[in-house]
This record gives structure tokens, C-alpha cells and sequence, in this order.
């Protein structure tokens, strides 16, 4: 299977989560900025890979995020990975357009590396919100963030997964919109994975979970998902005490009713 | 997760461990059998490899786009059966209960989902000793614990 590819998911999960490990408001913003340029490599090298009759998976041998104590612990290791996947570029237009963008997010890095370090406390194992909410409260959060981010980023995958595969131009659409919408979602519950200081990668995805079959099925099934999805979200909003947290999970629940309807339309 | 754990911030640390990193996740390179447990309802599956020499599981893995406490319940279990003999890992499908300890009925149906799959496995051994062209062997369910979360539910 395509190797490029691989590289390019594992260096997309690997700057997405620097972005969600750094505590610096205007770092981690811009690094989620680059993390959004690179999967839109990723898709583009992925339909490059279908359109010369090649294929690729979602095999990954990244699989869990080194625990850094500091941003210059992390940027090093990040910056480590981008110059080693220079070597798998050709000399398309598609990679030079990718290898200008890496380049610039070098000279981001080296810049930051240059600055005062950071503490990063991602790993630390604090499990406290502003020390706002109890040990049931603590729980449910925690297993909830732990499920729903494994959730989106498997959506984000399969739906892309589909997504590169269809000629069907309301699939593709729907499946963009569905897509977008889950970035939002594990970037937020990424940031508060973080916040908690139990940041981990979600695991691999298994070809069974993202080669659908039958796509009626997989539809029925996952508003069922969503539906369960709307009633933690409810779950949680009511049983936590803390206003802020609660009315996002509101939020999240309002928006998992559009992507019911949504998904209806693949239907 | 369990309802019999406690540490002090309300997690057992075993199963946080495991939830965190599970073990023996992923696809297994040249296996000697592979099984799966499907429910066909909602599509969630478990696929369990194992990699035998003789009698001893020399190597083991699963995965899952199930709940996470089918990834708790299939990171403790094959952890518990590498490197032991079948005949052990048979017996241990009645110790993880014993480890896990008081389950709900979600939980109970997500630890069969783990251990059928890796029946599943065995049966494909068996199929495939009898000469039997099998790639995997599945076992098909209609009790996944979503299905049954439902049910909870509607019963309430």
C-alpha cells in the first residue's frame, strides 16, 4: 500500500494533536491551521493514488502520542517527521504545492524553537476542569471525550474514505459537510482531552470499519450513533455543574440533529 | 466504566490504562486463524487474530469499531492469553468476568462480542486443519451492546 500516504495521515494526527497538546492560544491555532492544510494534502494524494489506478489504507505505524513535557520537546519531534517525509515527494505540481507548504511550517517551528520553551501538561494525568467538578462529573467527562474523539476522528476518515471513491455529486457534498463538521467536534474534545491531561491518539482504524459495504446500512446505523451521540451530549449537559461546559454540550447535541438530517440525504 | 472500581478520581486505573492505550490492537501479520464477531444490525465487529506455535499463542491481536469498553474488555483479555496455550485462554473466557468484576448488561454483552470472536478464531483453526478454504470465520449476533443499550432504554 501506498507509503506517501501513510506518512502524510501519520503527519496530519501528529501536528493536529501538537496543536491540541500546546497550551499557547495563538500556537496552537496556527498549528490547527496547518494540520487543516495537510489533510487537505492528504486528500489530494490520496485522489492522485486512485486516479493513477494505485490504492491506499489507513494503516498507521504512529500509534500513540509521545507524552512531551514541553513545545520544544514536540515542535523537534514534529519538525523531525516533516524533513524525513520530504524524501517520498515527487516532482508533480501537487507535491510542490505540499513541499512550500511544509516549508513554511519549518520556518514556523524554528521560529517557535527559537522563543522561551513551554510547559506542555497534555499527559500530565490531572483529571481536574479549574477543579469545578466532582469525581462523577470528572468521570463522565473523561469517558465521553475518550469515546466521541475516537468516534470523529473515525467519521472524518470514513466519510473521506467514501468521499474519494464516489461520483455522486450530493454524496459528495453531504460527505464534506460531515467531514467538516467533525473536525470541529475532535478539535474540541481534543482540546479538552488536553485540558484534562489525558491526551491520546485514537486508535487505528481496521479496513472493516472504513470499507463500507452497504452504505444504506452504514447510514441507518450511524444516526443511531448520532442519536446515542445526542442523548450523552443531553446526559452530560444536565449532570454536570459547571455552565460553561454544560452549554457546550448542548451545542454539540443541537448540532448532531442536522447531522441526522444530513446523513438522511445519502439515504 | 465498571460499576466495582473506584480510584480517586473515579477511574480504575487498569481500565484507564487500557482505554488509554489498549494492547494488542491492530491487525496481526501472517496469523494462523482469524475470527470475527458481527452484528449485522448496527455493523459493530470485533476481528481477533492469533498467530499460533503448536498449541501456545505465540502472538495475539484484535480490533473493534465498538464501544470502549469492547476496547477495555479486548485489551485486557488478549493480554491475559499471549504467550499461554489455548487450552488456557479457553479457561480464562470465564476469569474475565472474574477480573472485570460486577459488568452491566452493556458490559457483558460487549465482553461477548471479544470472546465469541475469539471462538470465531478457533473454529476458523479448525475449519482450515479440516482443509477447508476460509479466510476468516464470523460469527454473526444481533446483540451488540448498542442494540441492547436501545432496549435498556426503551424498558425504562
Amino acid at each position: 500500500m501506498n507509503n506517501l500516504y501513510k506518512q502524510k495521515h501519520q503527519l496530519w494526527l501528529k501536528i493536529v494533536f501538537a496543536s491540541f497538546a500546546i497550551n499557547d492560544e495563538a500556537i496552537k491555532s496556527k498549528l490547527y491551521d496547518f494540520s487543516q492544510i495537510a489533510f487537505r494534502h492528504l486528500k489530494w494524494i490520496g485522489s492522485d493514488i486512485l486516479k493513477k489506478g494505485d490504492d491506499y489504507n489507513y494503516d498507521r505505524d504512529y500509534k500513540s502520542v509521545e507524552k512531551f513535557t514541553s513545545n520544544h520537546e514536540l515542535l523537534n519531534d514534529l519538525k523531525s517527521d516533516i524533513i524525513k517525509i520530504q524524501e517520498l515527494y515527487d516532482d508533480s505540481i501537487l507535491s510542490k504545492r505540499v513541499i512550500t507548504d511544509e516549508a513554511y511550517l519549518l520556518e514556523f517551528i524554528d521560529t517557535l524553537l527559537k522563543t522561551n520553551d513551554q510547559k506542555i501538561t497534555a499527559f500530565d494525568m490531572a483529571m481536574k476542569w479549574n477543579d469545578e467538578l466532582d469525581e462523577e462529573q470528572t468521570k463522565s467527562l473523561v469517558l465521553f471525550l475518550f469515546e466521541e474523539s475516537y468516534k470523529e476522528y473515525e467519521l472524518i476518515m470514513v466519510y473521506a474514505y467514501m468521499q474519494a471513491r464516489t461520483l455522486n455529486h450530493l454524496h459528495f457534498n453531504v460527505f464534506q459537510d460531515l467531514i467538516d463538521e467533525s473536525h470541529f467536534h475532535l478539535k474540541s474534545f481534543g482540546n479538552m482531552l488536553s485540558k484534562l491531561g489525558i491526551l491520546t491518539l485514537p486508535r487505528e482504524l481496521h479496513e472493516m470499519t472504513y470499507k463500507v459495504k452497504d452504505l444504506d446500512k452504514f447510514v441507518v446505523a450511524g444516526i443511531a450513533e448520532e442519536e446515542a451521540a445526542k442523548e450523552m451530549c443531553k446526559q452530560l449537559s444536565e449532570s454536570i455543574s459547571n455552565e460553561e461546559l454544560s452549554k457546550f454540550f448542548d451545542f454539540i447535541n443541537y448540532q448532531e440533529n442536522y447531522h441526522i438530517e444530513l446523513m438522511k440525504k445519502l439515504l | 466504566m465498571f460499576e466495582n472500581v473506584q480510584m480517586p478520581d473515579g477511574m480504575n486505573p487498569e481500565v484507564l490504562s487500557h482505554l488509554m492505550s489498549p494492547q494488542n490492537y491492530g491487525k496481526l501479520d501472517d496469523p494462523s486463524c482469524i475470527g470475527v464477531t458481527l452484528d449485522e444490525k448496527t455493523g459493530e465487529y470485533v476481528i481477533f487474530y492469533l498467530k499460533l506455535d503448536g498449541e501456545v499463542i505465540k502472538d495475539v491481536s484484535f480490533a473493534t469499531n465498538g464501544c470502549q469498553d469492547t476496547v477495555v474488555i479486548g485489551s485486557m483479555f488478549t493480554s491475559m492469553i499471549k504467550g499461554q496455550t489455548i487450552e488456557f485462554a479457553n479457561n480464562s473466557l470465564g476469569k474475565i468476568s472474574d477480573k472485570l468484576g460486577v459488568m452491566s448488561k452493556q458490559q457483558e454483552l460487549c465482553a461477548e462480542l471479544v470472546l465469541n470472536s475469539f471462538v470465531a478464531a478457533l473454529i476458523n483453526l479448525k475449519n482450515l486443519e479440516d482443509g477447508k478454504k476460509e479466510e476468516m470465520h464470523v460469527i454473526k449476533t444481533t446483540e451488540s451492546c448498542e442494540i441492547e443499550e436501545n432496549k435498556e432504554e426503551s424498558n425504562e
